[in-house]
């Protein structure tokens, strides 16, 4: 199995705060990875660091064995890297259907003066655009709500819409951050087929998550950090029983506690 | 699909066809009102591009209108251009300003970048005021513009000015329906709405507003070339701040992003207080007061965008 994304070091401060510090870890092609760690621990960093939001200011994020070390965000997405949010961040005006099509962005190939004029072949893509969109509506449930607004809808189905616009686009790796969060329980259940249908349609994923339920049971690879620092990393038994690992989620006595890192 | 936009266009359509018509009902006062109401109809089209569309609080946007009416002044009185070849100078020597503008503040935030584009404004109009190269001719700008003529006709009267504008207008009118409809146009409603999110889509927001801002200028500079023509004279007072106040305040008006809102607040501007003429100095007075309602009591403005079309 190859490295399709491997962190060498990485860290970055704000202000006095070093919020992640030398983290390493690698995801391999195809696999389902999961960063934990307690609330405040720097999961949604990373994220940000790897998707470009943030420049790190210590060590390396390798692509295929090649730096993409500080590119811009829509760079990292040209290369196949889609994220979704914790805090989900679908376009407020728009509707499920406008929300997901937008995930077709670096799939059009249409330029801008072709849509001005509104030629023939662009209209043929856009054509295309939308029964493209309609198809990834059906398989991810939401073609009874395409015509809603996007941000009018549960919690749950919010979430799946972020997930199809990502999924649109074809990435390599996907990046979730908190898919189960407001999930209810039976959206939670389903959630682990949906993480391992969008593995099984050849797509690597990187998910930060707290519902042990969803990460013991679909990970391949468990990245555990805290205050910024990796403390533990391995499969879901490996890391079930480590002891670093209980202590940074249930706490130690006192102030033992800053040993923890 | 696009049922809720169609109607609309087709009835935007035909109203533009019946249009062309009324120089055979009116006046000539009111051929050369309608006319005027067509230019500034594409500047705040214009306007609309970058403050509506892509979200930019332009502030400075007559200076494009003004690029376009000086280089078509210029090239006709200075250097004998015919005035349809100053055209494509105006359209693209207005889009290159704005795009070369752009270029430097356009990562600037809302309000920041409103006071730099107040900025280019005053510098644009000291300098034509200071007769910049000796061919701005000054304050008092450049008179005695020629007309345009078109394989051999010359589009001189109000009725054939009236419909070499209002063709163009419905020109600009196809192209902004199109941007509704192509990748431009909605990756520039993803950056306006949440650039982050847009950008991790894989947007680039840099080039894409850059885009909007030289788009948004070379139409304007379109403009510019009709309003020369029109009145057939050029000066700094008709290109100053107040009237890149004035087409700001008719797309947030109208509504941001909606072809028939700014179309209305265009009316609401130039063609309504022609009606009440012997009121017209109370211009700013009635449009400043519909600017406060509008804001309290409608703040997405007067008609505003269709949601959710497809």
């Amino acid at each position: 199995m190859s490295a399709l994304l491997e962190l060498a070091g990485i860290g970055i401060s704000f202000g006095g705060l070093r919020a992640v510090d030398d983290l390493s870890f690698t995801v391999g092609e195809g696999q389902i990875v999961a960063l934990i760690g307690p609330n405040g621990a720097g999961k949604t960093t990373v994220f940000n660091m790897i998707t470009g939001v943030y420049r790190p200011n210590g060590g390396k994020i390798l692509w295929y064995n090649h730096d993409i070390t500080g590119f811009a965000p829509h760079r990292i997405a040209r290369l196949g890297i889609m994220r979704t949010f914790q805090t989900i961040r679908l376009f407020s005006d728009m509707s499920v259907f406008e929300n997901v099509r937008a995930g077709c962005h670096l799939r059009t190939r249409q330029h801008w003066w072709q849509g001005l004029a509104g030629l023939p072949s662009q209209r043929r893509e856009e054509a295309e655009i939308a029964d493209r969109t309609s198809d990834i509506l059906k398989r991810l449930d939401l073609e009874t709500v395409a015509d809603e607004r996007a941000i009018a809808l549960p919690y749950g189905v919010q979430r799946r819409v972020e997930l199809a616009r990502t999924l649109i686009a074809n990435p390599k790796l996907v990046i979730l951050d908190e898919p189960a969060a407001g999930l209810n329980d039976r959206e939670s259940a389903k959630l682990n087929e949906t993480i391992f249908g969008i593995r099984d349609s050849g797509i690597t994923v990187l998910l930060v998550e707290h519902d042990m339920n969803v990460v013991m049971n679909v990970t391949d690879h468990i990245v555990v950090i805290n205050f910024g620092r990796k403390i533990a990393e391995g499969n879901a038994a490996t890391i079930r029983n480590n002891q670093q690992v209980i202590e940074a989620y249930l706490g130690r006595d006192d102030d033992e506690t800053e040993e923890a890192a | 699909m696009m049922r809720r936009t169609l109607p609309t266009a087709a009835i935007g359509a035909v109203l533009w066809a019946g249009c062309l018509a009324l120089p055979i009902f009116l006046d000539s006062a009111w051929i050369s009102i309608a006319a005027i109401f067509a230019i500034y109809a594409i500047v705040a089209l214009s306007q609309d591009v970058v403050l509506g569309r892509a979200g930019l609080y332009d502030m400075g946007h007559a200076v494009y209108f003004g690029i376009g009416a000086y280089a078509t002044a210029v090239l006709n009185v200075g250097f004998g251009w015919p005035i349809l070849a100053t055209l494509p100078v105006a359209i693209v020597g207005a889009a290159l300003v704005g795009a070369v503008f752009a270029a430097p503040i356009i990562r600037l935030r809302g309000d920041y970048l409103l006071v730099a584009t107040i900025g280019l404004n005053a510098i644009f109009v000291l300098a034509m005021r200071n007769d910049l190269g000796g061919l701005t001719g000054g304050s008092d700008g450049i008179p005695g513009l020629g007309v345009p003529s078109l394989f051999g006709l010359q589009i001189e009267s109000q009725s054939a000015l009236f419909w070499f504008d209002w063709v163009l207008l419905g020109v600009v009118l196809l192209v902004m329906r199109n941007l509704d409809r192509c990748e431009l146009g909605r990756a520039l409603r993803y950056l306006k709405q949440d650039q982050l999110a847009a950008s991790t889509l894989g947007v680039d927001a840099r080039r894409t507003k850059i885009l909007a801002f030289a788009l948004g200028a070379g139409l304007a500079g379109l403009a510019g070339t009709l309003f020369a023509v029109q009145i057939s004279t050029v000066s700094p007072s008709s290109f100053v701040f107040t009237e890149s106040v004035t087409l700001f305040a008719i797309v947030i008006v109208g509504g941001q992003g909606s072809i028939p809102g700014v179309l209305l607040g265009t009316a609401l501007m130039f063609v309504v207080p022609q009606i009440f003429r012997e009121f017209a100095q109370y211009r700013y007075f009635i449009f400043g007061i519909a600017m406060i309602a509008v804001m309290v009591l409608r703040p997405q403005g007067l008609w505003p965008r269709a949601r959710l079309a497809r």
